[in-house]
């Protein structure tokens, strides 16, 4: 530390210091000049209690009592949160569906297998591309639903302020039964639309679903049929999203109408997949074909097979996936009607006693 | 064992810092009956045992202000600038109303801890 001459210099120092990490307005000034007067009152009182000038040590013993100059801006600064204690719950919420069950699956099942057939098959170059592609994939989709969250947070303020609510219009009583929670149906729906318009806006922009592959790949025929079948579904799902928030009190709902889309679902699936295995063999393209009129295409021929795989891969994966989950909502289905039953003919006994 | 103990301890300056809150507004009001500048309002609670840092005090004071409990005025002293603040008309009688609402809580409370 540089010695001072004179040691009332530290305070301005320090001041300088705090100043440094709060924001630059008047009120931020009358409170450092207040903290300055203070800490000028106490070196005045040690001065009177010593019976001499403070020296430097004394001036830094006070400094030290009072805290690191960062320590202190951040109490005296006004208290303000990026994303609050409301809606931290969603954006995490949010964070994870976008992150692990968009994100990585797209590169996993379609960006991955055209980098490695662009690579020539070379294992290692396509996974080093793709981990760095994902990398900065994870970290623009992440800055982007923060940068959202944080304006939510900042007009949430102004909305929640001039919020009127009347006690009347709240929903009725919730049946014990009932699981789907509002942050739940609210993101539920939110995705279903942001699902729905993305499936829409496919034929227009391949790129959405092919990303750089789009440039020379087209959906094969077998879509023109599964499309609108697909597009439908979606939208049911949607339907089912808003029917969920709008009527909490169907408790009956959300399980029936979950194992209806998915046994909808594995349907759908299940066309697909044997119109796929239908493809003649020797030009097996169900999913994607090189486009017309593209150049060098063995190079293509062969980078439209992987990504055929990856699709035929991740679909077969889906449909393993859905007939466990209908499987569990099979059985949640079956305990909610036996619960309802359960719970009629208790009511009727207590009446009955 | 160790960390168990440091998150006891955590856990009551958690509710220290709670119990003390409210406590310290209330206090700084009664104090600012009479004019202070914030150094002699610290030294004033410090003496009675309520020991307040300048980091927690100044947005205090600034916040009772802002909600019209308090007012201030800068003013020079012993040749140096000094805000001294001051219990509003409208902080006497918040702290009236405050003032009884403690004497409610102090009681209700001495009879819980008396019983337990």
């Amino acid at each position: 530390m540089s010695k001072v001459k004179n040691p009332m210099e530290l305070i301005d120092r320090y001041l300088q210091a705090v100043r440094f990490w709060l924001p630059k307005t008047r009120r931020q000034e009358e409170l450092l000049a207040e903290l300055g007067e203070d800490l000028r009152s106490q070196i005045e009182e040690k001065e009177i209690a010593l019976g001499r000038p403070a020296n430097e040590e004394d001036v830094s013993t006070i400094l030290k009592r009072c805290g690191a100059p960062m320590m202190v801006a951040s109490s005296l600064a006004p208290k303000r949160h990026l994303i609050g204690p409301t809606l931290y719950p969603i954006y995490t919420f949010v964070l994870k569906m976008v992150l692990l069950w968009i994100l990585v699956p797209v590169f996993l099942f379609i960006v991955g297998p055209v980098n490695l057939a662009n690579a020539g098959g070379n294992v290692g170059t396509a996974i080093a591309q793709t981990m760095g592609n994902l990398w900065s994939g994870v970290f623009i989709a992440a800055g982007v639903i923060t940068l959202v969250f944080a304006v939510l947070e900042r007009t949430q303020a102004v909305v929640g302020d001039s919020c009127k609510w009347d006690p009347s219009s709240l929903p009725p009583l919730e049946k014990q039964e009932r699981k789907t929670s509002l942050v739940q149906a609210v993101c539920e729906l939110g995705f279903g639309w942001f699902g729905l318009i993305w499936l829409l806006l496919l034929p227009q922009y391949p790129v959405l679903i092919l990303g750089p592959a789009a440039a020379f790949l087209r959906a094969a025929p077998m879509w023109h049929t599964f499309y609108l079948p697909i597009v439908l579904l979606a939208a049911a799902g949607v339907v089912r999203s808003a029917v969920i928030l709008v009527k909490p009190q169907w408790t009956w709902f959300p399980p029936a109408s979950h194992l209806l889309q998915t046994a909808l679902s594995l349907l759908l699936l299940r066309f697909i997949l044997t119109a796929a295995g239908q493809v003649a063999s020797g030009n097996w393209h169900p999913f994607v074909v090189v486009a017309e009129g593209v150049s060098d295409s063995v190079k293509f021929i062969h980078i439209a097979a992987i990504v055929n795989a990856s699709i035929l891969l991740s679909l077969a994966c889906t449909w393993f996936g859905l007939c466990i989950a209908a499987g569990i909502q099979t059985w949640e289905f079956m305990r909610f009607v036996r619960n309802r039953v359960t719970g009629v003919n208790q009511i009727v006994n207590l009446h009955v006693q | 064992m160790a960390n168990g103990t440091q998150g006891d301890a955590e856990i009551f300056e958690n509710l220290k810092l709670e119990l003390r809150r409210g406590c310290l507004t209330l206090a700084v009001l009664t104090q600012l009956r009479t004019e202070r500048y914030g150094y002699t309002l610290r030294k004033a609670l410090a003496d009675d045992g309520l020991e307040i840092d300048e980091g927690t005090l100044y947005p205090l004071l600034r916040r009772l202000e802002s909600q019209g409990l308090l007012v201030s005025q800068w003013r020079e002293e012993d040749k140096r600038n000094k805000r001294f603040y001051k219990l509003s008309s409208q902080g006497e009688q918040t702290l009236k109303l405050l003032m009884d609402e403690w004497q409610r809580i102090n009681a209700s409370l001495s009879k819980i801890l008396q019983e337990a």
